[in-house]
């Protein structure tokens, strides 16, 4: 550990000096140290469960990798990307995810700005009414599903009885390809439209009263206001909602893996349950992991663009 | 008398709102508490005598309380990993720079990652090294969401505790350890709590990295509920009765700490 040395026998003023300035070196250095002590262990396991999965992840896309370990490997080189290029079931996933994402994450912001509008404006019980809204974010995505798999059921399912009490066809919403993606959509819209909710909320309350006031002398249309003077001092809020819905919805895995397993035929086949039922079900980690690789490239591209956006 | 049309139109829509996100929760509860006859009874009996038999019969008959048991200790020893890791690292973050923008950034891509990718490489690993289906194997793999969201929350909490408290305590011959435990751990609590919080509530309800790591014995509420949505899919009663179960715990929590909700979604991009 640390000591000062002792300037034994003559004590120059020299040499205390010297000693002084190696010991106030050393402690800087142990500070710093210390300093880097207290985040070492978070970057050290984050390393370790990211950045070194992503390169093994790389490797094995360059091989052809059952998942059973007494099974040969066979490196492939760049085949399986290759592969990937001509692979319709692939495409198919790219286009599942693509349309849930854009229509989901637009459904969530809309509502989302709508019903923060309407609820900003206060009144008598819109505590309780908030909270209501609240409910979907607090539960898992299991759960979720399981909720609208029993309401979005075919004969015992309550939605299709009100349908039917109105008068109209009983809709088959998990059982056509479009009205399965469509499904989706809605308990995706239901669980997440209140996370955006709460955080437009949360944007509009933190708005100035200036320039509300100022509209109010010179005469303009509510309109106009939400137009000239809401919308524009929202649009970082609004950015940071759609970065993360954005980003979340690409992760989604749980939601589509109960309510459809990517059913029916490979309507709601979104990338993450490919991955999985490449790695998992089909026993090819090769492949698993080549669309894995394709899907980080994709996510990155996303972040860094919308944070750009957000400047967070 | 137009103004009197422009509020019912705001209320309805508000009500609207309401039932479309509340009716779920109300339908999966009343139909837990439904008798068989009752629960698939067309069109659907909106009055009817309650009954705990599904809650019973699913707790009896199913290993469903062994599975919470599960869920309970992963969420529980995610919390205190999370918190032992993240604090430390968001003091330094916040005090000395450390890292600066780069390691924000980098936590934060981390957030935005699909799971979905790091679990195929940890996977091969873990099944390597023969740790699948342990209870300590969860908690660890959470880290990879935890640890950056837990780090910028605890991070924009104590960047709003004054420089000047732990400079005063500094000159006054505190260690850097004491003013952690000390000083900023009690001025920074509630936000320490809401992130715990969090922490359980995402412990809790995830589903996707359980469902491959764990098989028959370290088996977590989702999976288990999953499980039972594919096989016996018509078996509501049961169903709804674990759902309900499952999503007690986080309702609970996130209503009693809902103060610091909106910076929680958002690691603190937000804060409400």
């Amino acid at each position: 550990m640390l000591t000062v040395p002792k300037a034994s026998g003559s004590n120059t003023p020299l040499r205390v000096e010297r000693a002084r300035l190696d010991f106030l070196r050393a402690s800087r250095f142990y500070a710093c140290f210390k300093k880097y002590q207290m985040v070492a262990p978070t970057v050290t396991i984050l390393f370790a469960l990211t950045i070194y999965p992503m390169v093994y992840m790389v490797w094995i896309s360059l091989h052809e990798w059952p998942i059973i370990a007494t099974l040969p490997r066979r490196f492939e080189g760049l085949e399986q990307y290759e592969y990937l290029l001509f692979d319709r079931s692939f495409w198919d996933a790219v286009c599942a995810s693509a349309t849930y994402l854009t229509i989901s994450v637009t459904l969530q912001v809309g509502l989302g700005f709508a019903f923060a509008l309407l609820l900003s404006v206060g009144g008598a019980g819109t505590t309780i009414v908030r909270l209501l809204f609240m409910l979907p974010l607090f539960i898992s995505p299991v759960v979720a599903a399981l909720i609208w798999k029993f309401m979005l059921g075919y004969d015992l399912g309550i939605l299709n009885y009100f349908i039917r009490s109105i008068g109209l066809p009983p809709v088959n919403w998990l059982g056509g390809e479009g009205m399965a993606m469509a499904s989706l959509i809605l308990v995706d819209v239901w669980q997440w439209t209140p996370f955006s909710i709460l955080i437009l909320l949360a944007g509009l309350a933190s708005l100035p009263s200036e320039p509300y006031e100022a509209a109010v002398l010179d005469g303009a249309s509510p309109w106009q206001t939400f137009l000239y003077i809401t919308l524009p001092m929202m649009l970082p809020a609004l950015a940071v909602v759609v970065l993360f819905r954005t980003v979340d919805a690409f992760k989604m895995f749980d939601l589509a893996y109960v309510l459809t397993r990517g059913g029916p035929g490979d309507a709601t086949n979104v990338l993450a349950l490919e991955v999985w039922r490449r790695g998992f079900f089909e026993n090819q980690m090769g492949a698993a992991a080549a669309i894995s690789v394709f899907m980080v490239v994709i996510a990155l591209g996303l972040v860094s663009i919308l944070a750009k956006l957000v400047k967070i | 008398m137009k103004r009197a049309i422009a509020s019912a139109a705001k209320t309805g829509a508000l009500l609207a709102g309401a039932a479309f996100f509340a009716f779920p929760f109300y339908w999966m509860f009343a139909t837990a508490m439904k008798s068989e006859v009752d629960a698939f009874a067309m069109p659907p009996r909106w009055v009817f005598a309650p009954t705990f038999g599904n809650f019973i019969s699913v707790i009896r008959e199913t290993d469903l309380l062994a599975r919470m048991g599960n869920s309970f200790v992963t969420a529980s020893a995610s919390v205190i990993l999370t918190l032992a890791l993240a604090f430390p690292a968001a003091y330094s973050m916040s005090r000395f720079g450390v890292g600066g923008r780069k390691l924000l950034m980098w936590l934060l891509s981390i957030r935005m990652l699909p799971p979905i990718v790091a679990a195929i490489p940890l996977f091969l690993v873990a099944a390597q090294l023969r740790i699948t289906d342990r209870l300590f194997i969860l908690p660890i793999l959470y880290l990879t969401f935890n640890l950056p969201f837990a780090v910028w929350m605890l991070k924009s909490f104590v960047d709003e505790v004054p420089k000047e408290i732990d400079e005063t305590a500094r000159v006054d011959g505190c260690t850097t350890r004491k003013i952690l435990w000390f000083l900023i751990l009690p001025l920074t609590r509630p936000g320490i709590l809401a992130t715990g919080v969090f922490v359980f509530a995402l412990s809790w309800n995830e589903f996707l990295l359980a469902s491959i790591f764990t098989q028959r014995y370290a088996v977590t509420l989702p999976v288990s509920i999953a499980s039972f949505v594919t096989d016996q899919g018509v078996l509501w009663g049961l169903l709804t009765a674990a759902g309900t179960l499952a999503s007690i715990p986080p309702i609970v929590l996130l209503f009693v700490f809902q103060r610091n909700l909106i910076r929680g979604l958002t690691l603190g991009a937000v804060k409400g």
